[in-house]
């Protein structure tokens, strides 16, 4: 739950002041990589709190001031509608960072086994 | 264990992010575009609101800008150089992806957005000379200092807004196509008028004509293929004297033989970018002041070609619209004068075959010995990183458009070389900036001189009651057909060495008739001393508003506004009843007879709800094509036909010609066989498209009127607009293509305008401002034009105010 918190409230801040996608590959990185508990822990918060984070922001842009252009962007990119535009664009958030968040994971593993980090 | 699976697990997230970093093909990059903090999320309406105090660097004094309801810009600035700053600061705010898009197509740089698919589209570009002429254009105009500030005030405003931008306020374009914007120069300005001056002369049927006199003699292109367009009502009245001492141009050699057949009409404008403009006296009119009333007709696309601003400073205060990427107004009006534009129409481009020694193609002949060419190396940059050299030949004849595939029997290559008036160094923007400034008829005259290409018919209309017409531009002075053919490009002769001297052209004001017009008819009767070209439009739409101008006595706006969207068929008027009279009712089935009754009943008004329109409109392309197309298939291509006005006169008053005759079937078909048959498969094509005969065939639902996106994605244009009209037709409106502005204006004690252009001024498709107007432009409605003479605005008005603050 902490890490859900944590990747979602440095993502935000991060992106906000520096706009760069790959935000959503560096902190949840980092955030499990400090992760002690699970794999699922690491994969699954992050991936969540990207999740919320990334689709959140797509209905808050959506709905002050996005209807014509997302309306515009489904008929591009065939989806149809913008809420499956929206869903498309956290759950691309949740991947990434879920992949993300357990290849820090892994490697802590890795290091604590060679290295001994506790 | 772990170790491979942390490996996997990297080796995926680079992978993730390779994929989502870059463009796949024609897919965005979707971690980029589908980031909810810089994608596409954010090319909403936000980005439409303007602010009431805007900090810009680098302006002499503050500008106040005041928004109207359709976001239209009224500049008031203290000085020139403001002026043209702030016009290019908010053009770029709403605008820039276009302006710079077609500057990258204008200079043959279009792989560096799209890849290598666009490679053969920037090699062509290239050697067409765009960016040739935009060099030494931009030369001329540097050499003026008002020019050069003009120019570079503009071009500091666009930069401005370019250095304001972020990630989230890139244009939606930019984040499709993954590339950013790049530093503004003069020479894009200048590369932008060339794009214009390429899509309005760069049409032209010299190759064609060579290869159709090489195959069917020079009888059958004297007779199809005629320097005057039949029942033409030229622009300046036949009946002109012309009082000056003509230059002689010097007598051409005996006609050549081209070896070349390559088809360079791939990429070439359409054929009716054309337009209509008119200018009517006081003594015609209810106020007893002129108007002036001008649509051009050009492809439609999204965002629109047009931006309609206001600029005011002590000097200045003028109102139209103006090309994302130029400074001033193009089209518009000021408080003494209006202006308007259609094309000239006049041959300004001549291709040529050169000799050359060897395929390096650095010498060719000239006066019977090798010269050498001028070789340039272009870099063609391919998005990814790639370099493409691309070498080609500058002749004396201009640039070697085309080569690599023919050569003589003595073995040389030979190439084909495009000499055009838009290569030579001219300064266009002087003149524009003049017409902006043009208080009379003789100022706004002097002003034109500098305005070379493209050639351009400006109707004129001013407060003090003057109206006249100009055909202006820079034409070459030619032999009778000089242009007409391919010529060897081997000595003087057939060389451009003269021009039509400016106070020449053909150009008329005050006429007796109380009325100026054009729709890129031929510009002159067979008095007029000089052969200008041959490629006019059909008499149509010419013939169609001088009726109407003629009939017409106390003339309001309203009923100019109706002349603009008249849908009156003038060549169905012509040839319908006879067409419908060779029709056997024997022949006919069900579906046919009542086809063909709704033609009877039809009264010519090619009205959106009209199913005859349309079902005329196949039969005459059908009848074209039978009638013609089975000759003129040359080499694997068919070849321009002869014009629409010319088979007219043909199918009326030649009831046995040898052409009707389908050489490519066994029968021998005559006239009333070739008409009955073309009749008979347009209604089988009909209706295998359309289905069965109804609503389905309306003009407005069979053809209408797509607007695309410039880069034709699929959702960013509007498409299926229920319009009317057609080529030939006053209202111009077509497929892709049609009025692009409609303006009105009636000078008076303070001018009163109306306009309408089929889009909006943003060029965001996420904003509310990107396509407003078009159903408007679609019902033929106006908006009424804020000609403001101050900044102050009224507090419950729809007006807003934008203080432009200067900040160093």
């Amino acid at each position: 739950m902490i890490s859900i918190l944590i990747t979602l409230v440095l993502v935000f801040i991060l992106q906000l002041l520096f706009y760069s996608w790959w935000w959503i590959i560096l902190i949840p990185l980092v955030v499990g990589f400090l992760e002690k508990d699970s794999t699922v822990t690491a994969a699954g918060g992050n991936g969540l709190g990207v999740f919320v984070l990334w689709f959140g922001m797509s209905l808050y842009q959506w709905t002050f001031g996005g209807e014509i252009i997302v309306g515009r962007i489904a008929e591009v990119m065939g989806t149809g509608s913008g809420l499956v535009l929206a869903l498309a664009t956290g759950l691309i958030g949740f991947i990434v960072a879920a992949t993300s968040g357990y290849a820090g994971f892994s490697l802590r593993k890795v290091l604590i086994k060679e290295y001994q980090i506790s | 264990m772990r170790i491979a699976k942390t490996i996997i697990a990297f080796a995926v997230l680079i992978a993730f992010f390779v994929l989502l970093n870059n463009s796949q093909g024609s897919i965005p990059p979707l971690g980029k575009f589908l980031n909810p903090f810089a994608g596409f999320w954010r090319n909403g309406t936000k980005l439409d609101q303007v602010e009431e105090i805007l900090d810009v660097k680098g302006l002499r004094a503050e500008v106040k800008v005041v928004w109207d309801e359709r976001q239209v810009p009224h500049i008031f600035a203290e000085n020139t150089y403001d002026a043209y700053f702030a016009q290019g600061l908010l053009t770029a705010r709403h605008r820039l992806w276009q302006m710079e898009f077609q500057t990258h197509v204008a200079a043959g740089r279009v792989s560096e957005i799209i890849g290598a698919k666009a490679l053969e589209f920037d090699k062509l570009q290239r050697r067409r000379g765009l960016l040739l002429g935009a060099e030494h254009t931009i030369k001329a105009m540097e050499s003026d200092p008002e020019t050069q500030l003009t120019l570079q005030a503009y071009a500091n405003g666009v930069n401005t807004w370019i250095e304001s931008l972020t990630p989230a306020t890139l244009p939606l374009e930019y984040k499709l196509l993954n590339y950013e914007p790049e530093t503004w120069s003069t020479l894009k300005t200048a590369l932008l008028l060339k794009f214009m001056a390429w899509d309005l002369t760069g049409r032209n049927s010299e190759m064609d004509l060579s290869i159709i006199r090489s195959a069917m003699g020079v009888d059958f292109v004297n007779r199809f293929y005629p320097d005057d367009t039949p029942r033409t009502d030229p622009i300046i009245p036949a009946a002109k004297p012309w009082r000056f001492d003509p230059l002689i141009p010097e007598e051409l050699p005996p006609s050549f033989e081209p070896q070349f057949v390559k088809d360079l009409r791939n990429n070439e404008p359409d054929r009716d970018n054309g337009s209509n403009n008119w200018a009517v006296s006081g003594k015609k009119t209810t106020s007893g002041f002129p108007i002036l009333a001008n649509d051009p007709h050009l492809g439609l696309k999204l965002p629109s070609i047009w931006y309609e601003i206001q600029l005011h400073t002590p000097q200045m205060n003028v109102y139209g619209v103006s090309l994302p990427g130029a400074p001033a107004v193009i089209i518009g009006f000021n408080e003494n004068i209006a202006w308007g534009l259609t094309n000239a129409g006049s041959d300004v481009m001549d291709w040529f075959e050169i000799e050359f020694k060897d395929e390096s193609y650095s010498e060719y002949m000239y006066l019977d010995e090798w010269v050498k060419s001028d070789l340039r190396i272009e870099e063609i940059l391919i998005k990814g990183g790639e370099v493409v050299l691309d070498t080609f030949a500058v002749t004396r004849f201009g640039p070697l458009v085309s080569f690599g595939e023919n050569e003589l029997e003595n073995g040389h290559p030979v190439g084909l070389a495009m000499r055009w008036s838009a290569h030579e160094p001219s300064n266009e923007m002087s003149a524009i900036r003049g017409m902006n400034l043009a208080d009379n008829m003789e100022t706004f005259f002097t002003a034109l001189e500098q305005f070379d290409a493209p050639g351009q018919n400006f109707a004129f209309a001013a407060k003090d009651g003057d109206i006249a017409i100009r055909h202006n531009g820079k034409y070459p002075l030619r032999g009778k057909d000089q242009g007409k053919f391919v010529r060897a490009g081997r000595d003087t002769t057939v060389e451009w060495r003269e021009w039509i001297p400016y106070d020449q052209l053909p150009v008329i004001s005050n006429p007796w008739r109380g009325y100026v017009s054009s729709a890129n008819q031929n510009p002159v009767g067979k008095k007029y001393p000089y052969y200008m070209g041959w490629e006019y439009d059909d008499y149509e739409r010419g013939s169609r508003i001088n009726d109407r101008l003629g009939q017409l006595k106390s003339i309001t706006l309203a009923e100019m506004q109706t002349l603009h969207m008249d849908n009156f068929n003038k060549q169905a008027e012509l040839m319908l009843p006879f067409l419908l009279k060779q029709l056997k009712p024997d022949d006919l089935s069900t579906v046919e007879s009542e086809i063909v009754d709704d033609l009877k009943l039809w009264r010519y008004v090619s009205d959106p709800d009209q199913k005859a329109a349309w079902v005329y409109k196949q039969w005459w392309l059908q009848l074209e094509k039978a009638i013609w197309a089975d000759e003129l298939t040359l080499y694997g291509e068919v070849r321009e036909l002869p014009t629409r006005s010319v088979t007219c006169e043909v199918l009326l008053k030649k009831p046995n010609l040898v052409y009707y005759d389908d050489i490519t079937t066994n029968e021998v078909e005559n006239r009333q066989n070739i008409i009955s048959n073309a009749f008979h498969t347009t209604i089988t094509e009909l209706s295998e498209t359309l289905g069965p005969y109804g609503e389905s065939w309306e003009l407005g639902r069979a053809r209408g009127t797509d607007i695309n996106h410039l880069l034709s994605v699929k959702g960013l244009g509007r498409t299926g607009l229920y319009t009317g009209g057609g080529s030939g037709i006053v209202n111009a409106s077509k497929k892709t293509h049609g009025p692009s502005w409609r303006m009105l204006v009636e000078l008076g004690g303070s001018p009163v305008a109306k306009g309408v252009y089929p889009g909006g001024q943003s060029g965001n498709p996420g904003s509310k401002y990107y396509d407003n107007a078009v159903d408007a432009w679609v019902r033929g409605d106006y908006y009424d034009i804020h000609f403001l003479s101050s900044p102050e605005i009224d507090k419950n008005s729809k007006l807003t105010l934008t203080r432009l603050r200067n900040y160093q």
